[in-house]
């Protein structure tokens, strides 16, 4: 869930900081990119560290492929959420069970085209600096509640969302840096639309 | 009789007493249907367990509340939810899952995470899929949905646990869990589902009111809040209240039209108060007895033998109308000689009417035994109270303004009675048996209750919606297990579920809930612990670690702890739906969801030992059944039971020339509800009871005429018969199904009798 919400965050301030026209990211485009991501847990020598690249369809859905140390594809859409590694399929959510994925698409959405308030409901919203580099921290407004479980969000960009960091109630935490962020608009490879195609089968 | 009539008003004092003592110590009716249940066919032990199941079930009542803005609904779900548990309706409700709440189940199951594993790992594991379990568990830690957590990853490197909770079985289909709440999402609204038990029994009238009352009001405070909220909702009591009041809406309108009209017919014809009173004396002395006499037998009575009951006893009305219609005999000045007149004719029809009460007391059915003992009570004291008060108190002269009415009546004599009209008597009475015939051929029975109930569409709509919203609604249908102990059956739960997931592959059910999905039996944890050490943490446990970039913990695999304990789970109370599960130690039941096919179901489990499937409305269905069964049989047997009196009385000629119009009646009744479209059931043949005795009483009162008092006789016949069809002829517009079939008996049978009970006359007179 976490990281659901992390990316969230990434589109919403990509989409409303770091591009200079509103709704510049139109349905039909696409935000192709790597990311390192880095998990702290007390009690663990080093942090366990993911690498892999994400593509982010508008209006469609995210493919999010973790490729070192171990191979898994998550794949988001409107109807759900599927997950497979070495070709298996190891999870399948759809959206009916999952409401936070339906408050994701709703605060997603909103903020992609300026409107903050779904985010600001659940968070304190604090922005500093200017269009080239800035700085973001979300606080949760409401402590304890089960689908936001962290104290608090840093993120800092500049055109787009560079490094992410999600600090969880038990010290615990996550840090996503991103690079090779482009905006293509070009169509989707096969294999990526075949990905989208299969989350949303129910 | 002076003497007999103190003595008789003593007696009803008494039991006037001790009715009134009996109602201040309240509870004295039954509405559950296992009162009329009976008793010595089934194992008791089982019948209780099922009993207590079944009556949890009907307890259960599942509301959802909706809204497009989530905060909207949660708010208006707390609201709805404490409001119902604040004014004491619900008792609880069970689905909130709260953080707190999923973090004491893991603590729960934590210590005994050896032992358990998912249905679905462990199948991998049997078939040496080792690999893809912990395949899975990396996709998860790696995965974009982490679902890891520091600590519990170094204790179970391939999130087994996890797995297992994960896969408890949980109901609706649909729903999950959003910040504690159950929800799903349907087209743009959030639904929340709230599902809880009521205080008190789902059949009891004074629940109903309360529980949908504070529903009411709190539905209203929603919608004062947020106007376009929404609200569903299901249970067992919602659908017993809208048929409760149906039938009470209708019972106020039918019963004061049909109290109207008596009060009026008696009054017009006689045009004196005194008739009026001394019948509802009569009456009311019945209900009063038999109430007291069947309180002191049986300590409670079933408010269904209370309805049946007073109807029964109302064919003592017809006495006091015998004798009442004797006022109008210019030969009769006094009381005493008006009783004499009737005495003979009414004594017989109580005879041969309580012949037929009695034989009720022949079929081992507590209701119907109950129900024979009101009534013969009943019949008896309004009996009494007609030969022994009503002369006392009749201060009438003989009325002189019947001379046209009387003609009126007798006309139907004279009709049977013309000699030159014969042809027509023969072709009318063809006519009657052929329809006769053709009747016979089309009737069918049904003993299925949910035909003979009106179920409300505004409820099935919301049911409807609620099936569409989760997934699947609850069964009423749940099998149940009997074993030497918990672990016994929990056991026998493990091996019958490859039957159940056969059914869940086919479609059949949505899902199941057995106790051993909870808590599996000691043997399979046991069992799981050994699968578990061979086929993962022996081969795969230093790879796991490696790959999530952990060191292997020091100690080796931690030993084991023990098994979890039904027990031990069931004291805690943190095991969702655990406690409505196991009755008692070793018996369990199975809950079911989204049942398509009964019969799919009871043919999966028919013949293992030990294992029921309880399906109330299919055992109530067979219960009606035989009960009708019963019931026909007895009218039969009583009917031969009363040509006894008869014979005594007539000889044998003339008992069989009496029997013959009731038992015409009896036969042509059936066939003609059959010709216009009527299914037979057990309520049929409960006015066919009333039908018989009714008739006898015709045919008797026709046989007892004198020449020259026919018309007087067929005045009281017809007053009966008015009297009779105002009050039950009346049900016939009933909406409800089982009342309408009783009505639409009771007008057939009453017309049919009227119309032949003249046949029963003497031939001497017919001769004349």
């Amino acid at each position: 869930m976490l990281r659901i919400c992390v990316v969230v965050l990434l589109l919403a301030s990509s989409g409303a900081w770091a591009t200079e026209r509103r709704g510049e990211f139109a349905d039909g485009q696409i935000l192709l990119g790597r990311f390192v991501q880095l998990r702290q847990l007390t009690g663990f020598p080093a942090p366990l560290k993911t690498e892999g690249r994400f593509t982010l369809v508008a209006g469609r859905g995210l493919i999010w492929q973790a490729e070192t140390p171990f191979a898994v594809t998550t794949v988001i859409s409107p109807s759900g959420l599927m997950q497979e590694a070495g070709g298996v399929e190891t999870m399948r959510l759809p959206a009916a069970r999952l409401p936070f994925i339906a408050r994701l698409y709703a605060m997603l959405g909103g903020a992609l085209s300026g409107d903050w308030r779904g985010l600001e409901d659940a968070f304190t919203v604090t922005r500093e600096g200017d269009e080239k580099a800035w700085n973001l921290r979300l606080v949760p407004r409401r402590s304890g509640d089960a689908a936001i479980p962290f104290r608090e969000i840093l993120i800092q960009g500049g055109r787009f969302a560079d490094r992410v960091e999600i600090v969880k109630p038990d010290g615990d935490r996550d840090i996503l840096t991103f690079a090779d962020q482009t905006i293509s608009t070009q169509p989707l490879a096969a294999q990526d639309m075949q990905l989208l195609d299969m989350a949303g089968r129910r | 009789m002076r003497v007999l009539a103190v003595v008789w008003l003593a007696v009803v004092l008494l039991c006037g007493l001790y009715l009134g003592y009996r109602i201040h110590q309240g509870t004295l009716f039954r509405t559950d249907l296992t009162a009329l249940l009976p008793q010595d066919e089934r194992n008791p032990v089982l019948q209780q367990a099922s009993d207590t199941v079944s009556r949890a079930l009907s307890r259960r009542v599942l509301f959802m509340v909706g809204h497009s803005d989530r905060d909207t609904v949660r708010a208006a779900a707390t609201q709805f939810s404490a409001n119902l548990l604040s004014s004491g309706v619900v008792e609880r409700f069970d689905s909130q899952f709260d953080a707190e709440r999923v973090v004491r189940l893991g603590r729960q199951y934590f210590p005994y995470r050896e032992g358990l594993l998912s249905e679905r790992h462990r199948t991998l594991l049997q078939q040496g899929q080792g690999e893809r379990v912990a395949v899975n568990a990396l996709s998860q830690v790696f995965g974009f949905v982490g679902m890891a957590d520091a600590a519990l990853l170094r204790q179970d490197p391939f999130l087994l646990l996890p797995g297992f909770i994960a896969d408890l079985p949980f109901p609706a289909s649909r729903l999950a869990v959003d910040d504690g709440y159950l929800t799903v999402i349907d087209e743009g609204v959030t639904w929340i589902a709230l599902t809880g038990l009521i205080t008190g029994e789902s059949m009891a009238l004074d629940t109903q009111q309360r529980l949908i009352d504070v529903v009411t009001e709190a539905e209203t405070g929603l919608k004062a809040k947020a106007p376009t909220v929404e609200l569903r909702r299901l249970g067992v009591v919602f659908f017993g209240h809208a048929g409760a009041s149906l039938a009470l809406k209708e019972a106020s309108w039918l019963g004061s039209l049909s109290l109207l009209g008596t009060v009026l017919l008696i009054v017009v014809v006689f045009r004196r108060i005194g008739p009026l009173l001394h019948n509802l004396l009569a009456l009311a002395v019945g209900t009063a007895v038999a109430l007291s006499i069947s309180f002191l037998i049986f300590e409670e009575l079933h408010v269904a033998v209370l309805l049946f009951g007073i109807s029964l006893i109302g064919v003592a009305v017809d006495y006091g109308l015998h004798y009442s219609a004797s006022l109008f005999d210019p030969a009769m000045q006094r009381p005493a000689e008006r009783l004499a007149h009737v005495r003979m004719a009414i004594t017989l029809g109580l005879l041969t009417t309580l012949i037929g009460y009695a034989a009720l007391l022949l079929a081992p059915f507590p209701g119907l035994h109950q129900l024979a003992v009101f009534a013969v009570v009943g019949l008896v004291a309004a009996f009494l109270t007609v030969i022994l008060w009503v002369p006392l108190l009749d201060r009438d002269r003989t009325l002189r303004h019947g001379a046209v009415m009387l003609q009126a009546a007798a006309a139907l004599w004279r009709f049977w009675s013309t000699p030159r009209l014969r042809p027509l008597h023969y072709t009318l009475l063809a006519a009657l048996v052929l329809m006769g015939v053709l009747g016979w051929l089309r009737l069918e029975v049904d003993d299925d209750v949910r035909h003979m109930q009106a179920l409300s569409p505004a409820l099935l709509k919301e049911q409807a919606d609620i099936q569409h919203l989760t997934g699947a609604v609850p069964a009423a249908q749940f099998l149940l297990i009997r074993a030497a102990d918990d672990e016994a059956a929990l056991q026998r739960e493990e091996a019958i579920m490859p039957v159940l997931e056969a059914l869940l592959a086919g479609g059949q059910i949505a899902s199941y809930q057995a106790p051993a999905s909870y808590v599996p039996s000691a043997a399979r944890q046991r069992e799981n612990t050994q699968l578990r050490a061979e086929r993962l943490d022996g081969p795969l446990r230093q790879s796991q670690y490696a790959k999530l970039g952990l060191p292997v913990p020091e100690q080796a695999a931690p030993a084991a702890q023990g098994v979890l304990q039904l027990a031990e789970a069931l004291q805690q109370d943190t095991v969702p739906y655990l406690k409505d599960l196991v009755v008692a130690p070793g018996l369990h039941t199975i809950t079911l969801h989204g049942l398509k096919n009964a019969d799919a179901l009871r043919a999966a489990f028919a013949g293992i030992p030990d294992l029921w499937v309880v399906d109330p409305v299919t055992d109530f269905n067979a219960l009606l059944g035989r009960y009708r069964d019963r019931a026909a049989m007895l009218i039969a047997i009583s009917a031969v039971l009363m040509l006894l009196p008869l014979f005594w009385r007539y000889g044998l000629r003339g008992a069989l020339r009496v029997m013959a119009p009731p038992t015409m009646a009896l036969l042509l009744t059936p066939a003609a509800l059959a010709l216009l479209g009527q299914k037979f059931t057990f309520f049929h043949a409960m006015a066919m009871i009333l039908v018989l005795s009714i008739s006898v009483d015709y045919a008797i009162f026709c046989a007892e005429g004198e020449v020259g008092h026919h018309s007087i006789i067929m005045l009281a016949i017809w007053l009966v018969t008015f009297t009779t069809l105002l009050s039950f002829g009346m049900l016939a517009f009933s909406e409800v199904a089982i009342v309408q079939g009783f009505g639409l008996t009771m007008l057939v049978g009453m017309c049919i009798s009227l119309f032949l009970a003249p046949l029963a006359r003497r031939r001497t007179e017919s001769a004349a």
